[in-house]
């Protein structure tokens, strides 16, 4: 074997290599991306601490101890930041069940009662018990809370200032805040990934212009792979659901249906973005590069990981223009809250009207370039 | 013979990035009712597209075809029933079996069940694919699809057969197999249309060869009597003759 000759084919197979995948520059462009936005959100998404979270503290106590550690909570800066982690809001004269019901509407992250007699029983160093409620269905944001505030009694002068925290939507880890949010995750990636090859792989390979030319409606065609979908995301859903209850002990607290409902709206609005970008991408290749570049930050900035509200401003803003953190969203508060319709009802809107704008669109240009 | 296609002065014009491209200027002719009609032209001459106008895929930019007497630009849902298309890219769905394939093209079409199923029985038969019936097509020769796609195209018992290059890269026994049925359903009564780059098949088979080039019919009568016009012995030369020697692209 001559090693000479054998090298410089090595080389010209090399350079055919790097040819080829130069000019796939719908290849080339998320190969790039896709470490910058995964660095980028994780590291903003994922660093471990809460900003400006909504607190409400109900106060009926009038001392100066009460005032202090109230000051004390609104004040606080973490470490590592540059905001408050707090942003508080105050009341007098609240039940426990009151409170629940605010954390349930999902206004508040954590809920602080102080007692009447506070002040009082601490100079006095009595015992007094703080209730503090915490929004457990965002996991994350609820240690950290907890955390803060243990750490904060446990630095108070008074060691018998004990603080109880009911669990009101049980024992939740971490496992039960992704779950529901991996399911929509999963519908979504998986709706618009499957409508890909069902279009433009179809179109790639021939066979959707053998179909259009029977007498079939390109509605009928859209509808025959609209209702493939639905059927498809929502059985895939629920051996999801069940896998996760059964394997992980995953918590599902609400209604089957309700899920359901919440998939089905959503599934359509990924179903008209999977046609959009397959009708107007040429082949399944510049399918995968323009889907890669919508579903990365989809997957990365609207709280499937991580809690909304430990994400910078403008990840935000990009949470608020994609449907799939109103399902993460909508799911959560059916499966860790159980709670019923009318707290999802602004979900359900908004993820109604992206479905409207995104299959209008989808069907529009399937009819327009297919 | 009555037409079964009316084509007046097509014109085909694509916008492609900005520029005007006339695949298809100012065609006119008719088809036959049973004849065997081919479209013959080099790369680009406009058989493909006019194809598409025809089988209602693509509309006109101007002019009119008819097709049985419906017209291909606002009737197309007349027209498609009547038709079968054998398309230059064939076009099997490689997870589904060779049966599962033509039940597809038979539900599309609106075959009743058990006239399909005799149908497919029949059709497998006929091109000897009846013991890979129930095998997915993505494991076929290319014999074997051109075989599945043609019986396909005739699942519904098309009036018209458009056949796009039919036996292209095809060994000489498929070749011959594929005209074989061409002929069987000529004989039934069905009006075959195909393109082709093969001069030998048009030359032998057809009733009347439309020459093309550039988008413009340049001639149409028998193969015989483009012979004699052009004083030429072949159909290939008659081609030549009338369409250069230029390489196209």
């Amino acid at each position: 074997m001559d090693l000479k000759k054998e090298i410089r084919k090595s080389w010209v197979i090399m350079i055919k290599e790097f040819r080829q995948i130069i000019r796939k520059k719908a290849f080339m462009i998320p190969m790039f991306m896709f470490p910058i936005v995964m660095i980028v959100f994780f590291g903003y998404g994922m660093g471990g601490t809460v900003k400006n979270a909504d607190v409400l503290i109900v106060n009926d106590d009038t001392g100066i101890a009460s005032s202090s550690l109230v000051q004390e909570i609104g004040s606080f800066i973490p470490k590592y930041g540059d905001d408050k982690m707090f942003s508080i809001t105050y009341t007098k004269d609240m039940g426990q069940s009151e409170a629940e019901r605010k954390i349930d509407s999902g206004l508040y992250k954590a809920i602080l009662i102080i007692p009447q007699d506070y002040s009082e029983r601490v100079a006095r160093n009595e015992s007094v018990t703080l209730t503090l409620l915490t929004d457990s269905s965002d996991t994350s944001s609820s240690s950290i809370i907890i955390n803060f505030m243990k750490q904060l009694f446990s630095g108070t002068s008074s060691s018998l200032v004990t603080l109880k925290i009911p669990d009101i939507y049980g024992k939740l880890q971490y496992i039960d805040f992704l779950t529901p949010a991996v399911i929509a995750l999963t519908v979504f990636m998986g709706t618009i990934q499957t409508m890909g090859y069902a279009i433009a792989g179809e179109r790639q390979d021939g066979t959707l212009v053998r179909i259009m030319m029977t007498p079939v409606s390109r509605g009928a065609i859209i509808l025959g792979k609209t209702l493939h979908q639905l059927v498809l995301q929502l059985a895939r859903a629920v051996v999801l659901i069940i896998g996760a209850i059964v394997i992980l002990g995953v918590t599902m607290n609400g209604s089957w249906l309700l899920v359901a409902l919440v998939l089905i709206i959503f599934t359509l609005s990924a179903v008209g973005l999977g046609m959009a970008i397959s009708a107007v991408s040429e082949d399944m290749t510049s399918f995968q590069a323009i889907s890669m570049l919508i579903a990365f930050p989809s997957m990365f900035a609207t709280g499937v990981f991580y809690p909304l509200s430990s994400v910078p401003d403008w990840m935000r803003w990009i949470a608020y223009m994609v449907p799939l953190s109103y399902a993460n969203d909508a799911m959560r508060t059916i499966m860790i809250k159980g709670l019923g319709l009318s707290f999802i009802a602004n979900d359900l809107i908004i993820l109604a009207l992206f479905a409207i704008f995104y299959f209008a669109l989808g069907v529009y240009l399937f009819r327009r370039e297919v | 013979m009555e037409s079964i296609i009316e084509v007046r002065n097509l014109t085909k014009v694509f916008n492609s990035r900005g520029r005007k491209i006339t695949a298809v200027n100012d065609v006119s002719f008719d088809v036959s009712n049973g004849e065997i009609f081919s479209m013959i032209g080099p790369n680009g001459a406009g058989k493909s597209t006019a194809f598409a106008m025809m089988t209602t895929l693509i509309k006109p930019t101007s002019g009119s075809i008819k097709v049985a007497g419906f017209d291909a630009e606002n009737e197309d849902d007349r027209i498609r029933p009547i038709i079968g298309i054998v398309p230059q890219k064939l076009s099997l769905y490689p997870d589904l079996t060779a049966r599962e394939n033509l039940e597809l093209m038979g539900n599309l079409y609106d075959v009743p069940k058990k006239v399909m199923e005799e149908r497919i029985e029949y059709y497998l038969k006929l091109v000897n694919l009846e013991t890979h019936a129930d095998r997915f097509t993505g494991g076929f020769s290319g014999g074997m699809k051109q075989r599945l796609s043609v019986i396909s195209a005739v699942i519904h018992d098309p009036q018209i057969i458009f056949w796009d290059e039919p036996t292209t890269g095809l060994d000489p026994q498929t070749r011959q197999a594929i005209w074989k049925l061409g002929r069987k359903f000529n004989t039934e009564g069905k009006t075959l249309i195909f393109t082709t780059h093969y001069m030998d098949e048009a030359d032998k088979l057809c009733d009347r060869v439309a020459v093309m080039n550039a988008g413009k019919l340049m001639a149409l009568d028998t193969p015989e009597n483009l012979k004699k016009a052009s004083n030429s012995t072949s159909l290939e030369e008659v081609f030549i003759h009338l369409t250069g020697e230029e390489i196209r692209d």
